[in-house]
């Protein structure tokens, strides 16, 4: 015989420490283009999500890229190796994951395309 | 010419009214079909139970009717209805102008509507064995459901809105969704969810009603089976998908949109573990609801995070209006099943004593405890950007979280796994290690071989090994199985009825088996994928983990809709061509065609990036072990649920409890 309230309460600790321990190591603060731009430059990944402007720099047969990501007035220039999202281009908005370096400039080791849904198109205006 | 233009003017007005007038009088049957349940399952009235049921089979047939009009009016371009126009375009092919029924936000509603509809008709006609009043319930239970549902779609997102001019041509779909995938993963994504419902429905039936035996339990599992196969081939689908379009190299992202996917799947995979364990030894009663009710819960939870945008996802959704609706339907839902279950929880203490930690019961209590602890994980990764956003700066948690934190509950499930099946119900008879032999040697030879071959990290010599060790208990207990059928005489009638009497334990080692397979193409591709990203001359070569490819050149072609930039790359006797498709309607997006070289061993996947002036191409190119093996295993699964289900009776099933004495059923 074993006491289930026992085993629950292992259990319970188990995945409450896995939970605190990788949350901690694991997390990222999501930004925005301005909160950025009021920080430090710092070691530690964040996530910008912006607008890309019309100022794609291409090199490297697509795979090096340069732009800026715009948030309101706020603006960082992103430099990125890669493979981008298909739906790559001025006007989208994208999250940059990577960190901000003492150059300024945003380097990303990942960028994401705000996919579009299946729930979204723009609507019908007249 | 003016008849055919009053015509095609009172054509649109018509299907659009038609479909508003059929889904306005559902709303007004389903609302009518509650009330009058709840009403003859208090009063036990025979004559007000049928009217109920009747009205909800009504509600059914209008919703069927909406949906059969919206999809007219898609198939015949009648670009009056906003949602339509919004939709599809001429220039999309007919099946994907059909697929945009469920392709939008009002449609996918409708489309959950329908099914939910569909399958609760299906299970209120085969409830007779329940008795009246539980019955009733249940239908009173779904049709509130369907009435929330019918309402958000008559009065907040109507796929019946008529635009004020009607426009020559439609907006189309974007071109990422152009795809067959489109025709197959959402449909089935989205009937799993509705699917979940009812055996929620059940569940809250039988807590109204006092019934807190395994009744429910015996009529709902094959619902919660549909259930639970539906939402595994979804995520399989969606992954297979995301795999083979989007062109990052990997099927699982643990966005938002697939983290609330897995989740109800997850509540689901204990409900049907603990549920044997209700029927055959009469506990975990208050467990098996909360796990039934926690699936619809999560659902409606996922629902209203993916429509309502609060969460940052890589799917953007429409912020649309229905999201505060869906947030109090699930605030309602809440408050019902907390107060449904602390309303009856004097019954539904087990009034047996606590199982022993070494047994079949014992496993999988450990089993859903785990896999409680896995949505957990998940659920706090999703809800993390709301809650610290709430508390200051909103922080988000990336992939390598769900692995540190869920891969070790997943390790210990997959043991799990593997020992629970050999274990004995009620208490190990036998010496453990002797049931335990098999499938023990076969995680030391995997574990040796792989440390042999020189892997050394931990993770990659838990899962692979463990996934061996669950096979070979699967395939232990199938060769005992053909061993008391040589016994037993041999010959394909007898095995046919051995199959057929236990085909419910069959299938589910069958699930097992196949779970063992996805899980180890999950592993050899996270933990061995390489990739590389290159720039080539034509001629030049490139290699990736003994893969040599060699760049051949390149050529535009122009197609109707869109120009195609398509790369050559000769590998071995093959051609691949990976490409990059450009829309000039669509503000020139462009599209990525993955080329996938699939063998049982490895992937080859080049995405081309683009070109140069120089004649030079870019590539990004992967080498993925083992990943068509994640889909046959998923076919597997699927296959295991179908087999162990088709006609399955409920009298092959025995309890174990009713041979020894104790109150089984008394609550």
């Amino acid at each position: 015989m074993i006491r289930w309230g026992l085993v629950i309460a292992v259990v319970a600790a188990c995945v409450g420490y896995l939970v605190y321990s990788a949350s901690g190591a694991a997390s990222e603060y999501y930004l925005t283009v301005s909160e950025l731009r009021s920080q430090q430059p710092s070691t530690a990944d964040v996530r910008v999500a912006g607008v890309v402007q019309n100022d794609i720099q291409r090199s490297d047969g697509g795979l090096h890229v340069r732009f800026t990501e715009k948030d309101g007035t706020a603006s960082v220039p992103v430099d990125y190796t890669g493979a981008l999202p298909d739906i790559f281009k001025p006007g989208i908005t994208v999250v940059a994951d990577g960190r901000l370096g003492a150059d300024g400039v945003f380097h990303a080791r990942a960028v994401l395309a705000k996919c579009p849904s299946r729930f979204s198109t723009t609507p019908y205006t007249q | 010419m003016p008849v055919t233009f009053l015509y095609n003017a009172l054509y649109a007005v018509i299907l659009a009214y038609l479909g508003a007038g059929a889904l306005l009088a559902g709303l007004v049957l389903a609302a009518f079909s509650a009330l009058l349940s709840f009403w003859a399952g208090w009063t036990e009235s025979g004559v007000m139970i049928q009217v109920g049921r009747r009205a909800f089979y009504a509600t059914a047939a209008m919703i069927f009717i909406a949906s059969v009009v919206l999809e007219t009016a898609l198939l015949t371009h009648d670009f009056s209805i906003a949602y339509v126009t919004e939709h599809s375009d001429l220039s999309t092919p007919i099946a994907l102008v059909a697929a945009a029924f469920y392709g939008g936000q009002e449609g996918s509603l409708l489309y959950w509507v329908l099914i939910l509809a569909i399958l609760g008709s299906a299970s209120l006609l085969a409830s007779s064995a329940l008795g009246p009043r539980l019955a009733a319930y249940a239908a009173g239970v779904m049709a509130v459901i369907v009435t929330f549902f019918l309402f958000v779609l008559v009065l907040v997102a109507s796929p019946f809105d008529v635009l004020q001019i009607t426009p020559p041509d439609g907006l189309g779909l974007n071109p990422v969704l152009r795809d067959g995938g489109m025709l197959i993963h959402p449909p089935v994504v989205l009937a799993g969810f509705a699917s979940f419902a009812v055996p929620f429905s059940f569940a809250a039936a039988a807590l109204l009603a006092g019934r807190t035996d395994a009744a429910w339990i015996a009529h709902t599992r094959r619902f919660a089976l549909v259930a639970w196969g539906l939402q595994s081939t979804g995520l399989v689908l969606g992954m297979w998908w995301a795999y083979h379009v989007l062109g990052w190299g990997g099927y699982w992202g643990w966005d938002p949109v697939e983290n609330v996917a897995l989740m109800p799947w997850l509540a689901t995979t204990a409900y049907l573990h603990s549920s044997q364990v209700q029927e055959r030894r009469g506990r975990l009663r208050g467990w098996n609801f909360g796990l039934v009710i926690l699936a619809f819960l999560l659902v409606v939870f996922g629902t209203f995070i993916v429509r309502s945008g609060i969460v940052p996802s890589v799917h953007t959704f429409a912020v649309s209006a229905i999201g505060p609706w869906f947030l109090g339907f699930l605030g309602a839902c809440l408050v019902f099943s907390f107060g449904l279950l602390s309303f009856r929880s004097s019954a539904l203490k087990s009034n047996v004593e606590p199982a022993p930690a070494v047994s079949r019961e014992g496993a999988f209590a450990l089993q859903n405890l785990l896999l409680i602890g896995v949505i957990a994980v998940v659920f706090w990764g999703t809800v993390l950007p709301l809650v610290s956003g709430l508390a200051g700066q909103e922080r988000v948690v990336g992939a390598v979280y769900y692995e540190r934190a869920a891969g070790p509950l997943f390790a210990v499930i997959l043991l799990l796994l593997a020992a629970g099946p050999l274990v004995p119900w009620r208490h190990a008879g036998r010496p453990l290690w002797r049931s335990l032999r098999w499938p023990a040697a076969a995680f030391t030879v995997l574990l040796v071989a792989l440390v042999a071959a020189g892997v050394r990290s931990l993770p990659a010599l838990l899962a692979i090994p463990s996934a061996f060790a669950v096979a070979s208990t699967v395939l232990y207990e199938y060769a005992r199985a053909i061993g008391r059928w040589r016994l037993a005489g041999g010959g394909w009638s007898r095995a046919l009825a051995l199959v057929a009497r236990r085909r419910r334990r069959y299938g589910a080692y069958l699930a097992h088996l196949g779970l063992a397979i996805v899980v180890i193409g999950l592993a050899a591709s996270h933990f061995w994928q390489q990739e590389k990203d290159v720039t080539l001359q034509p001629g030049q070569q490139v290699s990736v983990a003994g893969y040599t490819l060699t760049y051949a050149g390149v050529q535009t072609r122009e197609l109707t809709d869109h120009s195609e930039l398509v790369a050559a790359m000769r590998f071995g006797d093959q051609t691949l061509e990976p490409a990059r498709a450009t829309y000039d309607g669509l503000g020139g997006q462009s599209l990525t065609h993955v080329a996938i070289s699939s063998t049982p061993v490895a992937d080859v996947y080049v995405v081309l990036a683009g070109t140069n002036g120089d004649g030079s191409a870019s590539f990004r190119v992967f080498v993925n072990p083992l990943v068509s093996w994640i889909w046959a295993g998923g076919a597997i699964i699927i296959l295991g649920v179908v087999l162990g289900n088709a006609g399955a009776r409920r009298a092959a099933f025995v309890p174990v409890a009713s041979r020894v004495t104790s109150p089984v059923g008394a609550s």
